[in-house]
C-alpha cells in the first residue's frame, strides 16, 4: 500500500517535471508543479521539489526516481506526444478545408455578377439561378426543370425498385447463412460493373430500351443497389433478428406477415436512409447516363455535364448548386433520422 | 452425376414443397434473393454476356458474324497495355494517399474530441453524393485559371494566372481523384476504429508507450483490416472514375477514357466491348482475391 | 389438459447430435426446469418444442397430437427469451396485444385483455410506453405478458432471467413462479442457473451431451443424484472413492455404516453440508472462504483426500488449523 502511494506520487511529479523541461504547455505544470508543492509541502522551484519528492519516495521505501536520469521522464516530451495531435489535426483542418471550400465557393459564386478578378465579386445577383431554373426570359430547353424533372422521378422510380430488391435480400443474407451466401453477398454489396462499361453493355442488349425511362430506373438500381443493401444489413445487424422472428411466429404470424409487420418496420431506419442515398446518387448519376442516354428529355446529370464542359463559370456554379441543395437536404434528412453524413456506416 | 442430379431435384422439390422448418427455411431464402437474381441477370450477366459477344462481333453496329480482330489489336498494339498500366498506377497512388488521410481523419474523430465533429462527418462524406463531373468542377474552382489556389499563387508571385492554372494537369486530375476518394476511404476506416479497444491502448501509454509507438504496435495492428479493406474498395472507386477524367482530361488516358473515345471516335463498338470486358475481369478479379484478406463486414460505402 | 411429450428426439446438424434419442413429457400444469452445462442441448429441445427445429427423427406431441410438421405459427406456444426480442416499434400494449392481433381478436377486446395481462404482472403503467425505454426486469415482464395473452399451449422460457442482476433475479423468480402456478401454465424452463431452476419448477431435467441424465422433482435431483455428473451439477458435492464390502462403506480414512445396496469399488456423493464440524475425524484447513452468514472451508482428510463443508459464520478458521469432522452416512449417495 504504501509503496503503491510512493510510486503513483513519483511518476505524477517525474511527467509533470518532464513537461516543464520540455518546455510545453506552461500552464498545465503550472497547477500540476502546484499541486505537487501542496503534497510534499515543500518549495518553490521545479529541482527542489523534485528532490522532495525522491527523498520522500526513499523515506517510504519506494524506487526513487531521477528525472535527468530516467528515460520514463522524457515521455511527455517525445516528438510524438508534442507533434502527433497538431499534425493529425492538421491534416484533418487541411483536408476538410479542400472538401469544403471549392462547395462553398461555388455555391458563393453563383450569386456573383462577375468573376473577372481573383474573388468573384459583384454580390448579391440571382440572375444565374433565374437562368439555370428558366425563369425569366430564358428558354425552357435550356433550363433545369425539365432535366430535373425527369431525373428525380427516374430516381424514385431507381429507388422504388432498389427496397423490393434490396431489402429481401440483405435480409436473407444477415438472417441466414447458406449455399454461397458469401458470393452472393459480395455481389450484393460490391457493384462489379461499372457505369461506364454498363452502360454500353445495355446499349447493346436493350438497343431500344436502353436509354429509356425504364433502362435507366433499372440501371440505376443495379449501380446504387449496394448502398441499399449495406444500409439496411447495418440496420439489421443492430437488432436480434432470429429471436424477434421467432416472437412474432410463435405468438402466431405467419413468416410474411411477421417479415411485414415487425422486421421491415425494425428496419424503418436503414431502410429510409438507404432510399435517401439511392435517391441522391441516381438523381445526378453521370456514367452510366452519359453512355446510354437518347436526348430528349435530357436528364439533370447531363444538364450539369453540357453547364461544366460549356457555360460560362457562373452559370456552372448555379447549375451545380442546385444538385447542392439537394445534397445538403439529404444529408440534413439522413443526420435526421440518426446517420452522420451520407454514407452507410451507422453510428 | 446422376446422384448430383438426383440430389438437385430433391432440394428444388422441397424448396418449392417444404414440410420441415429447415425447408421451409430454404424456401424463405430463394424468395427473398430471387428479386436482386433476376435484377443482377437481366441487368447485369446478360448485358456483360452481350458485351462479350459484342467485341467478336464482325459488325460496328449490331453483333453479327465473328471476328477476333478486337482482341488481336488489345494484346498486340502497346498503347492499350500503356493505358492499363496508367489506370493502374495512378488509381493505386490516388489510393495510398486517400487510405492515409482518411486514417488521419478517422484517427482524430474517434480520439480526439474535435468540436463540430457531426458537421466534420456530414462534410467529409458530402462528396460521396458528387458525381465526377461535379468533383471536376471542384478541381477548378481551386486550381483553374480563376480558381482560388491559382489565384492566390499569382498574387503573391506576380505570375499571370493563366500559367499557373494546373486544373487540367495530371496534378489537377490527382486532386480530383483523392477529392472523390478521401471520403470513401474515411468512412470504411471510421468503422474500424470504432471497434478498437482503446484499453489496450491506455494500457500501452501507462507502460511507457509514446502516442506514435502506441499508434505503431497497438493501433495499427488492431485497424490493418479495415485499412486493407479500405484500400480494396478505394482501389476500386479509383478504377471506375469517368466524370472527372472526361472533364480536367488531365494528360492521361485511362481506360474509362478509352472505352468513351473508342465510342466517340468511329464508334469502334467491338474495341470498347473487349476493353471493357478485360476491365470488369480485372475488377471482379480484384475484388474476389481481396476480399479472400478482409471480412465483408468491414466493408462501408 | 395441455401437455407436451418428446418422443425419442434426436437432433443432429451433420456429424453434430445437439439431442440423441430423449424422451420427456411436460405434464399439464407443471413447470418442468431443463438444466445443464450451455451446449448440452437445452436450446435445441425448447426450439424443437416451439417447431423452429424439425427434428432428425422422433416426434413430438401436444396432448397426443403429433405436430412435430406443424410450423411455430400455428402450434401456439409462448416464448419468453434472454434477449426479450420485444417489437420496438410498438407499445408495451400493442406487444401484448400482438398474438390476439394475429387471431384476428377484435380490437376492443384485444386491449382489454392485454390492460389485464399488464395490471397482472404490474406493469400496467408503461402501456404506452415503448420497450426500449424500460428496464431489464420491465421489459421481461412485458415478454411475459406478450407470451402469455395468447393462452399458450406451453410456455417456454429460455434463460429468462439470465440477463438481470441477482437481487431482482431472486425477487422476479418467486413472483413469477407464483404468478405461473396461479395460472396453471404448463411451462418449459431452459436454465444453465441450477438454483434458478430449483426454486422455479416442480421437476427438473438434468440434460447432459444431449441425454437426459436424470428427471425428478429438485429434492430428488438434489439429494438422490443418480450419478456424478447430477451430483456435481446440481449444486456442490463432494465426491470421493472408496468400496463397499457388506453394506459397509470403506473410504480410506474411515469406514462408514450403512445399508448400502451395492458392492464392490464405488464412487459416493457427499453434500457439503453433510459434513458436520465436530466427529472423529481429524481434517486440516486448506482453504477458508468467509461468506457473511457462513465460512466454505476446504480440509484435508488424514489420507490427503479434501472436501469441502459448511462451517458456521461466527467461528473464525485460518489456513492450517485442525478440525474434527463427521460425515452423515445416511446422507452418502453412491453414484458409480
Amino acid at each position: 500500500m504504501q509503496n503503491e502511494h510512493s510510486i503513483t506520487m513519483t511518476s505524477k511529479t517525474d511527467t509533470e517535471t518532464g513537461r516543464t523541461e520540455a518546455g510545453s504547455t506552461r500552464t498545465t505544470s503550472n497547477t500540476g508543479a502546484e499541486t505537487n508543492t501542496d503534497e510534499t509541502g515543500t518549495p518553490d522551484t521545479e529541482t527542489d521539489t523534485n528532490t522532495d519528492t525522491n527523498t520522500n519516495a526513499r523515506a517510504d521505501g519506494g524506487t526513487p526516481a531521477n528525472s535527468t536520469d530516467d528515460p520514463w521522464t522524457d515521455a511527455g516530451g517525445s516528438p510524438s506526444a508534442l507533434l502527433g495531435r497538431p499534425v493529425v489535426v492538421g491534416v484533418v483542418v487541411l483536408t476538410v478545408a479542400v472538401l469544403v471550400v471549392p462547395i462553398v465557393m461555388t455555391f458563393v459564386s453563383s450569386f456573383a455578377r462577375t468573376a473577372t478578378g481573383a474573388l468573384p465579386s459583384g454580390f448579391v445577383t440571382l440572375s444565374h439561378w433565374r437562368h439555370v431554373l428558366g425563369l425569366g426570359d430564358y428558354g425552357v430547353r435550356a433550363n433545369a426543370v425539365p432535366g430535373l424533372t425527369f431525373s428525380i422521378a427516374i430516381a424514385t422510380g431507381g429507388m422504388v425498385l432498389n427496397v423490393l430488391v434490396g431489402v429481401p435480400i440483405a435480409y436473407a443474407l444477415s438472417r441466414y447463412d447458406f449455399y454461397a451466401r458469401d458470393w452472393v453477398n459480395t455481389l450484393a454489396i460490391l457493384p462489379l460493373v461499372p457505369g461506364v462499361v454498363l452502360g454500353i453493355a445495355f446499349l447493346r442488349t436493350y438497343p431500344e430500351r436502353g436509354g429509356s425511362a425504364l433502362g435507366l430506373i433499372v440501371g440505376y438500381c443495379l449501380l446504387k443497389s449496394p448502398y441499399m443493401v449495406l444500409t439496411v444489413q447495418s440496420s439489421f445487424q443492430s437488432m436480434d433478428l432470429e429471436r424477434l422472428e421467432e416472437s412474432a411466429r410463435s405468438l402466431g404470424a405467419s413468416w410474411p406477415r411477421t417479415f411485414l409487420t415487425v422486421i421491415v418496420p425494425h428496419a424503418k431506419q436503414g431502410i429510409l436512409a438507404g432510399c435517401v442515398i439511392t435517391w441522391t446518387l441516381a438523381a445526378a448519376e453521370f456514367n452510366f447516363t452519359y453512355m446510354v442516354h437518347t436526348g430528349d428529355p435530357e436528364p439533370f446529370s447531363m444538364f450539369l455535364f453540357r453547364n461544366i464542359s460549356n457555360a460560362p463559370y457562373l452559370q456552372s456554379a448555379a447549375a451545380i448548386s442546385i444538385y447542392f441543395c439537394i445534397v445538403v437536404a439529404a444529408i440534413l434528412f439522413l443526420q435526421l433520422i440518426g446517420n452522420r453524413g451520407f454514407t452507410t456506416a451507422r453510428n | 452425376m446422376g446422384d448430383t442430379l438426383q440430389r438437385t431435384l430433391t432440394i428444388a422439390h422441397t424448396v418449392a414443397f417444404p414440410t420441415t422448418e429447415r425447408e421451409r427455411e430454404r424456401r424463405r431464402i430463394a424468395v427473398m434473393c430471387l428479386p436482386f437474381l433476376v435484377l443482377a441477370v437481366f441487368a447485369g450477366f446478360v448485358p456483360l454476356a452481350t458485351m462479350a459477344r459484342m467485341s467478336l462481333s464482325a459488325e460496328r453496329l449490331s453483333n453479327e458474324g465473328w471476328s477476333l480482330e478486337a482482341w488481336k489489336t488489345l494484346t498486340t498494339d502497346s498503347t492499350y497495355w500503356w493505358i492499363g498500366f496508367n489506370t493502374l498506377w495512378f488509381a493505386a497512388a490516388a489510393t495510398l494517399v486517400s487510405v492515409a488521410v482518411g486514417v488521419a481523419i478517422a484517427h482524430a474523430l474517434e480520439k480526439y474530441s474535435l468540436p463540430f465533429e457531426n458537421a466534420i462527418v456530414a462534410v467529409v462524406s458530402f462528396p460521396i453524393a458528387l458525381p465526377g463531373i461535379v468533383v471536376a468542377f471542384m478541381v477548378i474552382v481551386l486550381l483553374g485559371r480563376q480558381g482560388l489556389i491559382t489565384q492566390a499563387i499569382a498574387v503573391f508571385s506576380g505570375e499571370s494566372a493563366v500559367s499557373l492554372a494546373t486544373a487540367t494537369t495530371i496534378g489537377g486530375l490527382f486532386l480530383g481523384y483523392v477529392y472523390s476518394l478521401i471520403p470513401r476511404a474515411t468512412m470504411v476506416l471510421r468503422g474500424t476504429y470504432a471497434e478498437v479497444n482503446t484499453d489496450a491502448e491506455e494500457a500501452a501509454r501507462s507502460l511507457g508507450a509514446s502516442p506514435l509507438e502506441t499508434f505503431v504496435r497497438v493501433t495499427l495492428p488492431e485497424i490493418r483490416p479495415g485499412i486493407v479493406a479500405a484500400c480494396i474498395l478505394t482501389y476500386r472507386s479509383a478504377l471506375a472514375i469517368f466524370g472527372t477524367v472526361l472533364i480536367l482530361q488531365g494528360g492521361l488516358v485511362v481506360v474509362t477514357l478509352r472505352i468513351d473515345r473508342e465510342l466517340s471516335i468511329g464508334f469502334n463498338s467491338q474495341m470498347a466491348g473487349a476493353i471493357g470486358l478485360v476491365y470488369v475481369a480485372f475488377l471482379i478479379a480484384f475484388t474476389f482475391v481481396g476480399l479472400r484478406f478482409v471480412r465483408t463486414d468491414a466493408v462501408e460505402i | 389438459m395441455s401437455d407436451v411429450t418428446l418422443e425419442s428426439i434426436t437432433k443432429a446438424y451433420g456429424d453434430d447430435t445437439a439431442v440423441d434419442d430423449l424422451d420427456l413429457t411436460i405434464r399439464d400444469g407443471e413447470i418442468l426446469g431443463i438444466v445443464g452445462p450451455s451446449g448440452c442441448g437445452k436450446t435445441t429441445t425448447l426450439r424443437t418444442i416451439a417447431g423452429f427445429e424439425t427434428p432428425t427423427a422422433g416426434r413430438v406431441l401436444f396432448d397426443g397430437r403429433d405436430v412435430t410438421h406443424v410450423p411455430p405459427e400455428r402450434r401456439n406456444v409462448g416464448l419468453v427469451f434472454q434477449s426479450y426480442a420485444l417489437f420496438d416499434t410498438m407499445t408495451v400494449r400493442e406487444n401484448v396485444a400482438f398474438g390476439l392481433e394475429m387471431r384476428d381478436v377484435p380490437a376492443d377486446e384485444r386491449r382489454r385483455r392485454a390492460d389485464e395481462l399488464l395490471e397482472l404482472l404490474d406493469i400496467a403503467e408503461f402501456a404506452d410506453r415503448r420497450p426500449r425505454t424500460l428496464s431489464g426486469g420491465q421489459q421481461q415482464r412485458v415478454g411475459l405478458a406478450r407470451a402469455l395473452a395468447i393462452e399458450p399451449h406451453v410456455l417456454l422460457l429460455d434463460e429468462p432471467m439470465t440477463g438481470l442482476d441477482a437481487k431482482l433475479k431472486t425477487r422476479l423468480r418467486t413472483e413469477i413462479g407464483a404468478l405461473l402456478a396461479d395460472l396453471e401454465v404448463t411451462a418449459l424452463y431452459v436454465t444453465h442457473d441450477q438454483e434458478e431452476a430449483m426454486a422455479m419448477c416442480d421437476r427438473i431435467a438434468v440434460l447432459n451431451d444431449g441425454h437426459l441424465e436424470q428427471l425428478g422433482t429438485p429434492a430428488d435431483v438434489y439429494r438422490r443424484p443418480d450419478n456424478a455428473f447430477v451430483a456435481n451439477f446440481v449444486g456442490t458435492s463432494n465426491v470421493l472413492e472408496g468400496t463397499i464390502t457388506d453394506g459397509r462403506l470403506d473410504l480410506g480414512f474411515t469406514e462408514l455404516d450403512g445399508s448400502f445396496d451395492a458392492s464392490g469399488d464405488v464412487r459416493v456423493a457427499v453434500r457439503p453440508e453433510n459434513v458436520a464440524i465436530g466427529g472423529p475425524l481429524e481434517a486440516t484447513v486448506r482453504q477458508a472462504t468467509y461468506l457473511g452468514e457462513r465460512t466454505e472451508l476446504v480440509a484435508a482428510l488424514p489420507d490427503g483426500t479434501t472436501v469441502t463443508l459448511r462451517a458456521n459464520g461466527d467461528a473464525s478458521y485460518t489456513r492450517g488449523d485442525s478440525i474434527p469432522v463427521a460425515i452423515d452416512a445416511d446422507r452418502i449417495r453412491v453414484v458409480e
